[in-house]
C-alpha cells in the first residue's frame, strides 16, 4: 500500500577493524587486521500508517541513519524484513526509488555544477513526470519555497537554506506518497526551518504524504510529528506520542510559589507536606516537587495556599529537550515501560 | 532502452554544457590530450627509424594499429572517468547514496555523470590517421569494413570498460585506493603495438587476462589480413560479453556490499 511502512525485526551489522595508531601500528594494520562486528541497528520493529508523520530520533550513532538507509534501499539489511511502500526497499530498488522521496541534510541531491532548474529538468526526465505535472509543482513549491529566486543559480553557490529548500522540491518533484528525512533542518537559521516545516505540513495535508524525519532539533518534532520514535545503540526505546512519552518520564511535578512576604516566606518553611522537597529560588520565592502519581498538583496548592498567602503560582512544565537527554544519557529506567507494544 | 538513450543524451548534454562554459580550460585540454597522444606517437617514428619492419610489421602498419587502438581508447576515456574516480568521489564522499535513490540503473548513473570530452580529440586523430595509412597501404574501407570498425570500437570500449569496472568495484570491499589500478592503466599503452612483439606470457596475459589485445589487434590484424588471427577477431563479440558479464556480476555483488559513510 502506498505510504504504508512495515519493519520487522530489522538488524545491521557493520563490521569494521581497529585501527592501532602510529607507524609501527600502521605497518601491524597492513598484516593483521582485527575485525569486529558492531550492530547499528538491532532488531528494530515499527508500522508506519499512510499519512502518518513521525519522528525518528535518537544521539550520534544511534542507527537512525543506517535505518533510514536500509528503508530507502541504499543499504541492505543484515537481517529482518522491510515492506514499504508495498516493496522490498532494495530487492526491488529501481521500481521502488519511484515512489519515494528522501532529503539528506548534509548532502545535497541536486548536481553540485549545474543550475537548479537543470537539475530539476533532469530530475523531472529521471522520474518521468509530465509536463504538466511538472509544471503545477512548480508553481505549488514557488509558493511556500520561494525558490524562483535562485532557479537559475548554480548548487554550489546556494546557502544551505537555498540549497535545502531545493532539496526539498528535488524530493517531491514526482509526488511521493512516502517521503524520508534525514536531519532536514540541520544548520538552518529559523526562518529557513519554519519554512521547511510548514512546506512539510502543507504536503502532508494536501496529498497525504507519509513522512519519516530524522532530527537533533526537537521543536520540529514537537510541531510536526504527532508520534516519535527514539533509537539508541540500534535499539528502538520508544514509540508513541509526544505526550505520552512525557507522562512516562515525567515522574515529577514542580510548582513555583511567589510569597507575600517574609512572614508568609517563614509560616511556608515551617509547613510540614510529606514527601515533598522544597527548594528555595529567591526571598520569597519556592520550588515544590513532589512525585506526580503520588498526590494530585490541586491537593498540593490547595494545602500551600490555605496556610500561606500566595502572590502567584506556576506549575513547571519539563521540557522535552529534559526528557530526552534523559532517555539519551541513562536510558529510559525501569519504573518506566521501555516501548509500546 | 529508449529511456535510457534520451537520459543519456540528457546528461551529456547537461555535462557539455558545464564544460564547454569554461571554453579556454576545455580547448587546452583537448590540446594537451592530442599532443601526448602524438608524443606517444613519436616513439614509433623513432623505431622505424633505424628498422625497417619489426615482427613483419611495416612502419604505416603499426601507424594504423596505433591510430586504430585509439578510437575504443577515447571512447572509453570519454565515458570511465568516473571509473577512476569512483572511490573517492562516490564511496568516501558518499555520492553513491544519491546515485541509489533514483529509479535508474546505479551504474549508469555512475558512468553519465561525467565525460572527459577531451578524449574525443583522439577520436578524430586516430580516425585521421587509420584513413590516411588506409590510402598508403592500398586498403579498400568498405561498408562492411566500416561496420566492423564501429563494431570492434565498441567492443573494444566495452571490454575497457568491464576490466576497469572489475577493478572499481573492489572499493566496495576495501576503502583504500586500490594500487592495482595504475599499473593496469599503463597496460592499455600494451595494445597500440603487436602482440607479436611481445612473449609468450605477455601475449598470454593481453588475450585472457586483460584482454586488451583484443580491443585493438585482433581487430587490426584482421583488416590488414593477417589470417592467422581472424579467429581471434571473429571471437571479440563472444569474448566481450563474457567480460561484460563477469563484469556486471561483481559490480552489483560489489553494491549489496555497499555500506554507506557516517551520517
Amino acid at each position: 500500500m502506498p505510504g504504508h511502512v512495515e519493519v520487522q525485526e530489522l538488524v545491521k551489522h557493520f563490521r569494521t577493524f581497529e585501527r592501532r595508531e602510529g607507524l609501527w601500528g600502521a605497518l601491524q594494520n597492513l598484516v593483521v587486521r582485527e575485525y569486529k562486528t558492531v550492530a547499528a541497528v538491532d532488531r528494530i520493529s515499527f508500522e508506519i500508517r499512510p499519512g502518518e508523520m513521525v519522528g525518528y530520533i535518537g544521539p550520534n550513532g544511534a542507527g537512525k541513519s543506517t535505518t533510514i538507509k536500509m528503508l530507502t534501499g541504499i543499504l541492505v539489511p543484515t537481517a529482518g524484513r522491510v515492506r514499504s511502500n508495498g516493496f522490498e526497499p532494495f530487492r526491488e530498488r529501481s521500481r521502488y526509488a519511484r515512489t519515494i522521496g528522501a532529503v539528506f541534510g548534509q548532502r545535497t541531491q541536486l548536481w553540485w555544477d549545474i543550475a537548479v532548474v537543470e537539475s530539476f529538468r533532469l530530475l523531472k526526465k529521471i522520474y518521468a513526470v509530465s509536463d504538466a505535472d511538472y509544471a503545477a509543482r512548480m508553481r505549488e513549491f514557488n509558493e511556500v519555497l520561494e525558490i524562483e529566486r535562485y532557479l537559475h543559480t548554480p548548487v554550489r553557490k546556494l546557502s544551505l537554506g537555498e540549497r535545502m529548500r531545493c532539496d526539498m522540491a528535488a524530493a517531491l518533484l514526482h509526488n511521493p506518497p512516502l517521503l524520508f528525512l534525514d536531519e532536514p533542518t540541520i544548520g538552518l537559521d529559523i526562518v529557513a526551518k519554519e519554512n521547511i516545516r510548514a512546506f512539510l505540513k502543507r504536503v502532508n495535508r494536501e496529498y497525504g504524504t507519509t513522512v519519516l524525519l530524522t532530527t537533533h532539533d526537537l521543536s520540529d518534532i514537537e510541531e510536526l510529528c504527532p508520534r516519535l520514535m527514539i533509537i539508541d545503540h540500534g535499539r528502538l526505546l520508544f514509540d508513541g506520542g509526544l505526550a505520552e512519552l512525557k507522562r512516562q518520564l515525567w515522574r515529577d511535578t514542580t510548582v513555583k510559589f511567589d510569597l507575600k512576604d517574609r512572614e508568609q516566606a517563614q509560616r511556608f518553611e515551617q509547613l510540614e507536606i510529606p514527601g515533598i522537597r522544597r527548594e528555595k529560588l529567591g526571598d520569597l520565592t519556592y520550588l515544590l516537587s513532589f512525585g506526580r502519581d503520588d498526590r494530585p498538583t490541586a491537593d498540593v496548592i490547595r494545602q500551600v495556599v490555605n496556610a500561606v498567602e500566595v502572590l502567584d503560582i506556576a506549575i513547571e512544565e519539563q521540557s522535552i529537550e529534559e526528557v530526552v537527554k534523559r532517555i539519551y544519557l541513562g536510558g529510559m529506567s525501569p519504573e518506566a515501560p521501555p516501548c509500546n507494544p | 532502452m529508449r529511456r535510457y538513450v534520451s537520459l543519456f543524451a540528457q546528461y551529456f548534454i547537461q555535462y557539455a554544457k558545464v564544460r564547454l562554459s569554461y571554453r579556454g580550460d576545455f580547448l587546452l585540454s583537448v590540446l594537451t590530450t592530442v599532443l601526448a597522444t602524438a608524443c606517444g606517437m613519436a616513439v614509433v617514428f623513432l623505431i622505424f627509424q633505424h628498422v625497417p619492419r619489426i615482427a613483419g610489421w611495416s612502419f604505416t602498419q603499426i601507424l594504423f594499429l596505433y591510430g586504430f587502438s585509439l578510437l575504443p581508447l577515447s571512447l572509453f576515456n570519454t565515458i570511465s572517468i568516473n571509473l577512476y574516480y569512483f572511490s573517492d568521489s562516490y564511496i568516501i564522499m558518499g555520492k553513491f547514496d544519491q546515485v541509489l535513490l533514483r529509479p535508474v540503473n546505479p551504474l549508469f548513473q555512475v558512468l553519465s555523470e561525467k565525460f572527459r570530452l577531451e578524449a574525443l580529440g583522439d577520436m578524430a586523430l586516430g580516425l585521421a590517421i587509420v584513413l590516411s595509412c588506409a590510402r598508403a597501404l592500398g586498403l579498400r574501407l568498405g561498408v562492411w569494413e566500416w561496420l566492423f570498425i564501429a563494431l570492434a570500437t565498441v567492443c573494444g570500449c566495452a571490454l575497457y570498460t568491464s576490466v576497469f569496472l572489475m577493478l572499481t568495484s573492489v572499493s566496495f570491499w576495501m576503502e583504500d585506493r586500490v594500487g592495482v589500478v595504475p599499473p593496469i592503466y599503463n597496460m592499455l599503452a600494451f595494445g597500440r603495438y603487436p602482440l607479436d612483439i611481445y612473449g609468450q606470457f605477455i601475449r598470454f596475459l593481453l588475450s585472457w587476462v586483460v584482454p586488451f589485445g583484443f580491443a585493438s589487434f585482433y581487430p587490426t590484424a584482421h583488416l590488414l589480413g593477417k589470417d592467422a588471427y581472424r579467429a581471434y577477431a571473429y571471437a571479440l563479440p563472444l569474448v566481450t560479453a563474457f567480460f561484460v558479464l563477469a563484469a556486471l556480476a561483481v559490480w552489483s555483488r560489489g553494491v549489496r556490499n555497499y555500506t554507506s559513510t557516517g551520517s
